[in-house]
């Protein structure tokens, strides 16, 4: 009994190390653009499909399907992010939402047009199983919690120490000042959205081993998972993103268990909005952010 | 200047699309003698996986008949129509087909929902609805003298394949406790519906019962409850981009080669099993077709297939194939292109697909032959192929 | 490309009483020159067009952004066609059942939803609309889960001894019409109300406007009760029209579709919402003759719309209106 609860858990913290390495790149997103975005899930799907392609066409390793993978995603943030992000800091709320409707739209079914609508099989990756304190995993699951653990701590020294980082940090909080003390705000939007679109599409390469199955629509179903994450952590808040992608991995773990598979989608929405009746501002107080 | 110029090129640009609609409506029914065939299957956004080898199949097919001289001298032209998997824009996309493009006959849809919705407005048209992936019984339940007189469906429904599936798990295996891990649509609930309405004639019981969404990727708790439910198989019926999926992750939990997967999700094709070949062994599956399915007709479906487009083709790409060249034979041997003629010669038909005779009974429903297979040695091995009568409510 | 009623007709004087009949007229006569498939691409803009102006309330004037607008519209359908399939109710009492049962169910979900700011509250609504699907899907009993609703019948009326269906694209075309036509006139009527004005105070600054003695709280409790009333009639309307109702009735698609119908027509403006109804499921449509690329386009259009027309198209309408008064 107590060892299926604690496996649960662990079930629980291994897809919430998923939920947060795409998530994090979102609330960093928010942070400095003020946009929820929607096409977010996009880019953890290019991800994947540059991973996808480099194995399948070049036959390349996996290691360097990793990286073709991150940079194809980043290539296509620095367009997106120039003639669509760019322009919508300071853009009321709801043009944030069309637009990046808008680029969910073109970006998900350029890639249907491309590669063909079907679903195809990603083969690349470490998926043997080891067993750890008694807990089997793929060791690609390892390979997820660890390099999850490297993107945070990382993210954490350079928001803190960084330039780039602390003006992130500053646009976040008040854009105007930024740009009365010379902060070029359009230039760390810029940049804040392609870390955040790479680490989406990191997180697509990482998970496609263990999730097996590409396809063009793949992202959508990634998006409406980050959201409620992000809303819980506090919008912009890269330790509580973090610590809400747990919450919301183990309560998903749990509830399939214990309640039924086919309610696990419902409870990231359920629970952003039981934390939402308790807590208006998220588990984090938006004001702390990074 | 560039902005308000870009502005005036965006307006007229939507004038111009605006204007385009009105102005094809002037198409008239085409003179030249092609037999205009639509086809409704969702080709945008996230089902686009399932729409994309239908089209592939249906365009296959009609190639095939093109370069044999079409039928009766004329060309079949399939005319694709985005359904976006749900009912609007399904049923506008019939409306489109039969008022613009005044197609004759219609394919589709995948979805059962779409597939429903979209009944009435053929018999309403007098257009010919041929369905060929959706499994909800309702849909020939309301058919031919329930009262839809122009769908058709060569598709299998889910009530045939849950009894043949736990017959086969029973008496063969043995077994008597499931768990259920099916996909949270019609097709998966309506499946396991039917299950639960033949467990008593077995003496079994479902121990567990889940359902996941299309697109899930993680079954690793559900699988733990599983295994520790004490179960000896699960019953899955599903799509097949989950199979490989859940595959793995049974490996993950310690289940695979412990306890099977029965129902459908193609655990048969060479990807899956690729996937994960302990997972797969023993899976026990109810097909409408299999690649591997030993027929000369199949295998050579098979093999163009991937000479066309470079992927093995699945279920959809199949029966879509076939529902062309089905219809085909159907035109062919009404002699005319008349639809009352050409329903008539439907109703009647002796077709020799794939995989056996399909004629339709009273109801529109194609009475087809199920295969059963099993996952022996990482290779599907045929069991037997079972066709029964359905049915229907009084 | 499309006529319809305009309430902003019913004001003023010069070629723009002229102009509005007309449009009047043409919206009538539509079926005697278009079609099944353009008047039935008319009757699902109409059909969008009440939950549209339902959200218009809201975000145009009183300034919420809400995504809830399908939760409401699945209700309002599922409301509907379970009347009609297992009572044989007619089709007004389904219809304004519809709305009533989406009003109703607003009430407790805005309560506290609407206790958040800005994106909270989008979130919010949002999952009105995913946890809407899931009790879909899983209250079998009620709605039969995935299989869904199907064969609702069409729309008849009775009334004493006489009753009547409503059948055929033509008759639901009128039907549809009228219905959109006295939903628009409601819009019309509580906006030039006193209590519009205070909405448009509270979208303006809410501080002030409550500071000046408007309940605020209240308003917007009512104002988004109203939008779902609006929702739930375009949903018993949907339900009656395609004749199934599903799960998949519960899905953003929807709230997306209608939020792009209030933003690109002109939120704040009732003819602009009437328009980008009319404009936005003309533009789905149009675009089918390229399937492959259709959906491409559509988010290049968005784009196109958020840049260029921030405000909608309404103020090219304000400026063709303003160029029909001057021509006196």
């Amino acid at each position: 009994m107590l060892y299926t609860v604690i496996e649960q858990v662990v079930n629980g913290i291994v897809s919430g190390s998923v939920y947060a390495i795409v998530a994090v790149g979102m609330t960093m997103i928010f942070g400095v653009l003020r946009a929820i975005n929607f096409a977010h899930g996009e880019y953890y799907m290019l991800g994947t499909f540059g991973a996808w392609f480099a194995i399948d066409y070049f036959d390349l390793p996996y290691p360097v399907a990793i990286v073709i993978g991150v940079v194809a995603t980043a290539l296509i943030a620095v367009v997106v992010g120039n003639f669509v992000m760019q322009r919508i800091v300071g853009a009321p709320a709801e043009a944030g939402v069309l637009a990046t409707l808008g680029v969910a739209l073109i970006l998900q079914n350029t890639v249907i047009l491309v590669f063909g609508g079907s679903y195809k099989f990603f083969s690349g990756g470490y998926i043997e199983p080891v067993t750890l304190f008694g807990f089997t995993l793929a060791e690609q699951r390892i390979l997820i919690i660890i390099v999850g653990l490297i993107v945070f701590v990382g993210l954490e020294l350079m928001v803190t120490y960084s330039r780039i980082g602390k003006a992130m940090r500053a646009v976040s909080q008040n854009i105007e000042c930024c740009a009365v003390v010379g902060i070029d705000v359009r230039h760390i939007a810029l940049w804040t959205f392609i870390l955040g679109a790479g680490l989406a599409g990191l997180s697509g390469v990482l998970t496609a081993p263990v999730n097996v199955s590409v396809y063009g629509g793949m992202g959508e179903l990634i998006t409406f998972k980050t959201l409620p994450i992000i809303i819980m952590g506090g919008l912009g808040n890269v330790r509580g993103t973090f610590v809400a992608a747990m919450i919301l991995g183990i309560a998903e773990s749990l509830v399939a268990t214990y309640v039924g598979l086919q309610f696990r989608d419902t409870v990231g929405f359920a629970t952003l909005m039981l934390v939402l009746m308790w807590r208006p501002h998220g588990l984090f107080s938006a004001q702390a952010r990074f | 200047m560039t902005i308000e110029l870009s502005r005036r090129g965006f307006c007229i640009g939507t004038a111009l699309i605006g204007l385009q609609t009105i102005s094809s409506g002037a198409f008239a029914r085409s003179e030249d003698g092609t037999v205009k065939l639509g086809l409704v299957a969702p080709m945008s956004g996230p089902n686009a996986r399932y729409g994309a080898f239908s089209l592939r199949g249906a365009e296959m097919a009609a190639k095939e008949i093109n370069t044999a001289g079409g039928v009766g001298g004329r060309k079949i032209s399939v005319m694709p129509a985005d359904s976006q998997g749900t009912p609007v824009e399904g049923v506008s996309a019939t409306r489109r087909l039969i008022d613009q493009s005044q197609v004759d006959y219609i394919i589709g849809d995948v979805s059962s929902s779409v597939t429903l919705a979209m009944q009435p407005v053929a018999e309403d048209a007098g257009v010919l609805l041929l369905n060929a992936a959706s499994s909800n019984p309702m849909i020939t339940y309301k058919a031919g003298v329930g009262g839809f007189k122009w769908t058709y469906r060569n598709y299998p429904t889910d009530e045939n394949r849950a009894l043949i599936v736990l017959q086969y798990a029973a008496e063969k295996k043995g077994f008597t406790k499931y768990a259920v891990l099916s996909v949270d649509t019609d097709y998966g609930r309506a499946a396991i519906e039917f299950t639960k309405k033949y467990l008593p004639r077995f003496k079994s019981q479902i121990l567990t019962e889940d359902y996941y969404k299309e697109g899930e990727v993680d079954f690793r708790s559900v699988l733990s409850k599983i295994r520790d439910s004490g179960a000896q198989a699960i019953i899955m019926y599903g799509n097949a981009d989950s199979t490989p999926i859940v595959g793995r992750q049974m490996i993950e939990v310690g289940i695979a080669g412990k306890i099977p997967l029965i129902g459908n999700a193609e655990f048969n094709t060479a990807s899956s099993i690729k996937a994960a070949p302990k997972a797969l062994e023993g899976a026990i599956e109810a097909a409408a077709w299999l690649p591997a399915y030993d027929s000369p007709k199949s295998k050579a479906f098979v093999e163009k297939f991937i000479a066309e487009y470079g992927e093995a083709p699945n279920n959809h790409a199949y029966v879509h194939w076939e529902t062309v060249h089905l219809l085909a034979k159907a035109i062919e041997q009404a002699q005319s292109i008349d639809r009352e003629k050409v329903r008539a010669a439907l109703s009647a038909i002796h077709y020799e697909s794939a995989v056996g005779e399909v004629t339709f009974d009273d109801h529109n429903q194609a009475r087809l032959p199920m295969i059963l297979l099993e996952i022996e040695h990482g290779k599907p091995a045929i069991k037997g192929a079972y066709s029964a009568e359905i049915d229907y409510p009084k | 490309m499309t006529p319809a009623e305009s309430p902003v007709a019913k004001t003023g004087a010069d070629l723009r009483i002229p102009f509005g009949l007309a449009l009047a007229g043409l919206a009538c006569m539509a079926p005697l020159f278009l079609g099944n498939y353009p008047l039935h691409a008319i009757i699902i803009a109409l059909i969008f067009l009440l939950p549209a102006h339902g959200l218009n309330l809201l975000l145009g004037y009183t300034g919420l952004l809400s995504l809830a607008q399908a939760a409401f519209f699945g209700i309002g359908a599922y409301a509907s066609a379970l009347l009609a399939v297992h009572f044989g109710t007619p089709f007004y009492l389904n219809f304004l059942a519809a709305g009533l049962v989406a009003g109703a169910i607003a009430l407790p979900l805005g309560i506290p939803a609407l206790r958040l700011r800005s994106t909270s509250f989008v979130m919010c609504t949002l999952g009105f609309v995913i946890i809407g699907q899931a009790i879909a899907k899983n209250w079998i009993g009620l709605t039969r889960g995935d299989m869904g609703l199907a064969a609702i019948p069409k729309p008849y009326f009775a009334l004493g001894p006489a009753s009547f269906t409503v059948s055929g694209t033509v008759g639901f075309y009128y039907l549809v019409l009228a219905i959109a036509a006295l939903a628009t006139l409601a819009v019309y009527l509580i906006v030039r109300s006193p209590a519009g004005r205070n909405m448009i105070a509270i979208r303006e600054n809410e501080t002030l406007a409550e500071s000046v003695g408007i309940p605020t709280w209240h308003y917007k409790l009512i104002v988004f009760m109203i939008s779902a009333v609006f929702a739930g009639l375009g949903g018993s309307l949907y339900a009656h029209y395609l004749t199934v109702v599903s799960p998949l009735t519960f899905q953003m698609y929807y709230s997306t579709t209608m939020l792009i119908i209030v933003l690109g027509g002109g939120a704040g403006t009732i003819s602009g919402v009437i328009f980008g109804s009319l404009l936005f499921v003309g533009l789905t449509e149009a675009l089918r003759v390229a399937p492959e690329l259709r959906m491409i386009a559509y988010g290049f259009f968005l784009l196109g719309l958020v840049f260029w027309f921030p405000n909608g198209f309404a103020p090219l309408i304000g400026r063709f209106w303003s160029f029909l008064e001057r021509r006196k």
